[in-house]
C-alpha cells in the first residue's frame, strides 16, 4: 500500500465565490486507479465531491480530467504511472466548470455538430451492405477509435484562446468520415473545416495528440484534413 | 453560476504538454523578441538619422552588445529552424508519426549552428 496525497478541485456555485482545492490522504495500491481514489473520497470522506464516471472502463469518455497537470482519464490512470504520491485532480480547461470536475461540454458539442459527424450518402441504397476494402477501412481506423472525451480538444492552446476553433475532436470526426470511402459529404465537411475557425487554427503544438487516451494521432488526422482542404484530394 | 473557461497565461504554461509544447511556447516568444529587436534597430536608425542623438547611440550600443547578441542568435535560429520543422509536418503530414524525432532532429542542428554562432562572438570578444 501506498500512501497518497490527493489535492483535488473544488468549487461549488451555490456556496463558493472562488475555487479552492481540497487535501485528502489515503492508502492505495499501486494498480489503484485514479478513479478509485475519488469514489473513495466521496464515498466515505466527502459525499458533495462530484465528478462524472460511467463505464470506469476507458470506453464511455466521461472521466477525463486534469491529473497532475495533465489530461487523462482517471479510469485508466493508474496510481503507480504517475511515478508520485502527492496527485492533483482538477477540471479539464477551456469549458466553464459547474462543480469541482464536472465542466459544461456544451461548447464542445456544439463543435462537434458543426462538422456533420454522420454518414453521408444520398445514392439509392444497395441491396446488399456498402462494401469497402480493408485497405479503405484502415484509412480512418484510427480516427473511429474517437471516445469524445474532451480530453485533446481541452489540452489544445488554440482552443483555450477561442472556443469557436473547433478543436481536435471535431476534425478527429470529421475525418473519420471525409476519408471513409462509402461516404459522400466529404465536400461539404472540408468546406466547414477550411475556416477561420477551422483547422487553420491548428498550430501543430501536438498536445491533443499526447493527451489522448485511445493514442490516437490526431496532429497527423488534422494535417490529412489540411492537405485534403489544400490539395483537393483524400488520397 | 458556472466558473469561466478563460485560461490564464499561467495556468497554460503550467500545462504539461512537453516538449513539444514547449517548442512551440518558445517559438512564440523568440518571434516576439525579433519583433523588438528589429523594432530597436529601426528606432535607433531613425533616431541618429532624423536627430543625430545620443539616444541612437545608446541603443546601439544595447543590441551589439554580446549578451544581447548571445540571446538573439539562439532567438532567431530556433525561431527559423523549429518553423521549417513545423512547416515540413504540415507539408507532409506522413511524417506526424516521427514528431519527437523530428524535435531532436532540430536540436541536432541547432546545437552545432548555435556553436559556432557563440566561437565567432567569444572570439571577437577576445579579440583574437
Amino acid at each position: 500500500m501506498k500512501k497518497i496525497t490527493l489535492k483535488l478541485f473544488r468549487y461549488n456555485p451555490e456556496m463558493d465565490k472562488k475555487p479552492y482545492y481540497d487535501t485528502f490522504k489515503l492508502e492505495a495500491e499501486p494498480t489503484d486507479r485514479v478513479l478509485d481514489l475519488m469514489e473513495k473520497v466521496k464515498g466515505y470522506e466527502d459525499g458533495t465531491l462530484s465528478f462524472r464516471r460511467s463505464c470506469a472502463h476507458g470506453v464511455c469518455g466521461s472521466c477525463a480530467m486534469r491529473i497532475n497537470g495533465q489530461n487523462m482519464l482517471a479510469c485508466k490512470t493508474l496510481v503507480q504511472d504517475l511515478k508520485t504520491n502527492k496527485i492533483t485532480v482538477e477540471p479539464i480547461l477551456g469549458l466553464p466548470v459547474l462543480k469541482d470536475m464536472i465542466v459544461d461540454m456544451e461548447p464542445f458539442f456544439i463543435n462537434y455538430k458543426s462538422v456533420m459527424p454522420y454518414f453521408v450518402n444520398n445514392s439509392p441504397e444497395p441491396s446488399q451492405e456498402r462494401l469497402q476494402s480493408i485497405e479503405e477501412q484502415e484509412r480512418f481506423d484510427d480516427t473511429a477509435k474517437c471516445i469524445l472525451c474532451g480530453a485533446c480538444t481541452t489540452s489544445c492552446p488554440s482552443f483555450w484562446s477561442n472556443d469557436e476553433y473547433v478543436g481536435p475532436a471535431a476534425i478527429v470526426n470529421a475525418h473519420r468520415f471525409i476519408f471513409d470511402s462509402r461516404d459522400e459529404g466529404a465536400a461539404e465537411r472540408l468546406q466547414i473545416l477550411n475556416d477561420q475557425f477551422g483547422v487553420y487554427r491548428c498550430r501543430t503544438i501536438f498536445n491533443c495528440t499526447v493527451a489522448c487516451p485511445r493514442e490516437i494521432e490526431i496532429t497527423k488526422a488534422i494535417g490529412e484534413v489540411k492537405k485534403a482542404i489544400v490539395t483537393g484530394s483524400l488520397d | 453560476m458556472a466558473l469561466n473557461r478563460k485560461v490564464g497565461f499561467l495556468t497554460g504554461l503550467g500545462y504539461k504538454g512537453g516538449g513539444p509544447m514547449w517548442a512551440w511556447v518558445l517559438h512564440r516568444a523568440s518571434g516576439l523578441a525579433m519583433v523588438l529587436f528589429v523594432g530597436l534597430h529601426i528606432f535607433a536608425g531613425f533616431l541618429s538619422q532624423q536627430f543625430g542623438s545620443d539616444l541612437g547611440i545608446t541603443i546601439n550600443q544595447i543590441y551589439t552588445n554580446w549578451i544581447f547578441q548571445i540571446v538573439v542568435f539562439f532567438l532567431v535560429i530556433f525561431h527559423a529552424v523549429n518553423g521549417l520543422r513545423v512547416v515540413i509536418l504540415d507539408l507532409i503530414p506522413a511524417l506526424l508519426e516521427y514528431q519527437r524525432e523530428m524535435i531532436w532532429l532540430e536540436w541536432l542542428i541547432i546545437a552545432p549552428l548555435y556553436t559556432l554562432v557563440l566561437f565567432v562572438i567569444i572570439k571577437n570578444l577576445l579579440g583574437l
